[in-house]
């Protein structure tokens, strides 16, 4: 059965800060290619946010919370490290309780999981619609660098087999083990890297070029059908460095390249950068996603736009409505002086 | 907002998450938050469920400052200074007070058009409140 996006949205905190304020108050900015980045306010996380797209998602088709049959929500950022986080998101909605609903949350490639785990329930449910919200706002000690390129986003997508914006063509994943990079051990609260960058790296690079190489084989796809490519942004540099190896060009990457301007938005930073495709596509287009979460592994999912109908609030017109804030308020805001 | 117990918050979830409103059934007026007797007429305490839009307008508002915020909200004062609670005009008719939010405080005006959405209002006992409070409404713009 097809199956495919039928509607879907962004939502950009309005707050930013940029990368002159980290120079400032640290000597550098250790985030390549990010000028600035989004930060949640106080009164925000990853299940308000996830609320929010998963309302702007559904009013976009526009389809009734009520015909959701499968919710996923991912984020690496839940507020609770036990307790069921959908939960929170459905009541809101307004979705059933009957739905089923899933939690994906231990590394940055949560946002495809729960996308493929959406997309595989349309295809095994006639009738059946999944709404997915990907949220998340990274974050780790301030005084670690690795604090530096984390920004804040997130998106919702609804899925069905009808009314389509975009339908799925395929997806393929590569997992494997590897340990040392952005990893949280069980009962400490702080993000860690052992910062062995080449290892980062070979793994970053190994997974998404399986991914993408075994999605292009089941398809008969090569690089150049596509005309959107959206890779994992934990900077806006990183992705750049296996493009050229799976031979997509930057003007491929150009639309989807949300980091510049919002930072790593975890396991949101390939759907952000989905919506902002999607945003800029045609009909006819192809893009593809790929995925990276440490540990590690990666999934890619190519899609073809055969819709022009695009949601509003656009994700331009909510990256231009910002208002900056120092590193000061920066901190504050993430709790940091506790 | 003074303390409000786990069990009591649970039991108004719909309120809280929902924006789910009763209307009177004697004289048609529409209570929000709930109550036991209708505040319009006093005189029905049958009610039927109704879903309000979370739409409304600014019907007037204040900045609550440093020492102004009570206790649950002297950490998000600290953080994000003044923050601004609205009295807010449902597009049903009832008048709620709520924080607003997703604005900057100099930009909050009597008449702007606004909508509920989910927020994180405060946390005790390490639980998390979530409820709603009102953004401006721009959605569809």
């Amino acid at each position: 059965m097809t199956a495919g996006i039928s509607g879907y949205n962004s939502y950009v905190p309005r707050l930013r800060i940029k990368k002159e304020d980290y120079a400032k108050a640290w000597g550098s900015f250790q985030a390549a290619g990010v000028s600035e980045k989004a930060v949640m306010s106080f009164d925000e996380d990853a299940l308000t946010a996830a609320s929010r797209v998963s309302k702007r998602a559904l009013e976009s088709v526009p389809m009734a919370p009520a015909k959701v049959t499968r919710f996923a929500f991912a984020s690496t950022t839940a507020p609770y490290l036990e307790k069921l986080l959908s939960g929170t998101v459905l009541v809101n909605v307004g979705m059933p309780n009957s739905a089923f609903t899933t939690d994906h949350t231990t590394s940055t490639r949560a946002g495809t999981e729960a996308l493929v785990s959406g997309i595989e329930h349309v295809k095994a449910s006639p009738g059946g619609v999944a709404v997915v919200a990907t949220a998340d706002a990274p974050r780790a000690s301030m005084w670690d660098p690795l604090e530096h390129p984390m920004g804040a986003g997130a998106a919702g997508f609804v899925l069905s087999s009808e009314n389509l914006i975009a339908e799925v063509e395929g997806y393929a994943s590569f997992a494997m083990e590897h340990f040392g990079e952005r990893f949280k051990p069980a009962g400490e609260g702080t993000l860690q890297d052992l910062n062995v960058k080449k290892f980062f790296a070979s793994a970053f690079t190994t997974c998404t070029t399986k991914a993408c190489a075994s999605l292009l084989k089941k398809l008969g796809t090569k690089p150049e059908d596509y005309a959107h490519v959206v890779i994992q942004q934990p900077d806006a540099k990183t992705p750049g460095s296996v493009a050229g190896k799976l031979m997509f060009n930057d003007a491929q990457m150009a639309s989807g390249l949300v980091s510049v301007n919002l930072g790593d938005l975890g396991a949101a930073s390939t759907t952000v950068g989905l919506v902002a495709a999607l945003d800029a596509a045609k009909v006819g287009d192809r893009i593809i996603m790929i995925s990276y979460g440490s540990g590690a592994g990666s999934d890619a999912v190519s899609l073809k736009v055969v819709s022009d109908r695009k949601p509003v609030p656009s994700f331009k017109d909510q990256l231009e409505k910002k208002e900056y804030i120092d590193y000061i308020q920066y901190v504050k805001l993430k709790g940091a002086l506790k | 907002m003074a303390h409000v117990s786990v069990p009591m918050y649970w039991r108004t979830i719909p309120q809280r998450y929902q924006m789910m409103g009763q209307k009177c059934k004697k004289c048609g007026a529409v209570n929000f938050p709930p109550k036991g007797v209708c505040k319009y007429c006093n005189a029905s305490s049958e009610f039927e469920e109704l879903q309000l839009s979370g739409k409304g307008k600014v019907h007037t508002f204040v900045l609550i400052g440093a020492g102004g915020a009570p206790p649950e909200f002297a950490d998000q004062m600290k953080a994000g200074g003044s923050y601004p609670v609205a009295i807010v005009e449902l597009a049903e008719g009832p008048k709620v007070i709520g924080q607003m939010t997703d604005v900057n405080p100099k930009d909050v005006k009597m008449g702007m058009p606004v909508k509920a959405e989910l927020k994180k209002i405060y946390t005790e006992e390490g639980v998390i409140r979530y409820g709603f409070k009102f953004a401006p409404d721009l959605e569809g713009k």
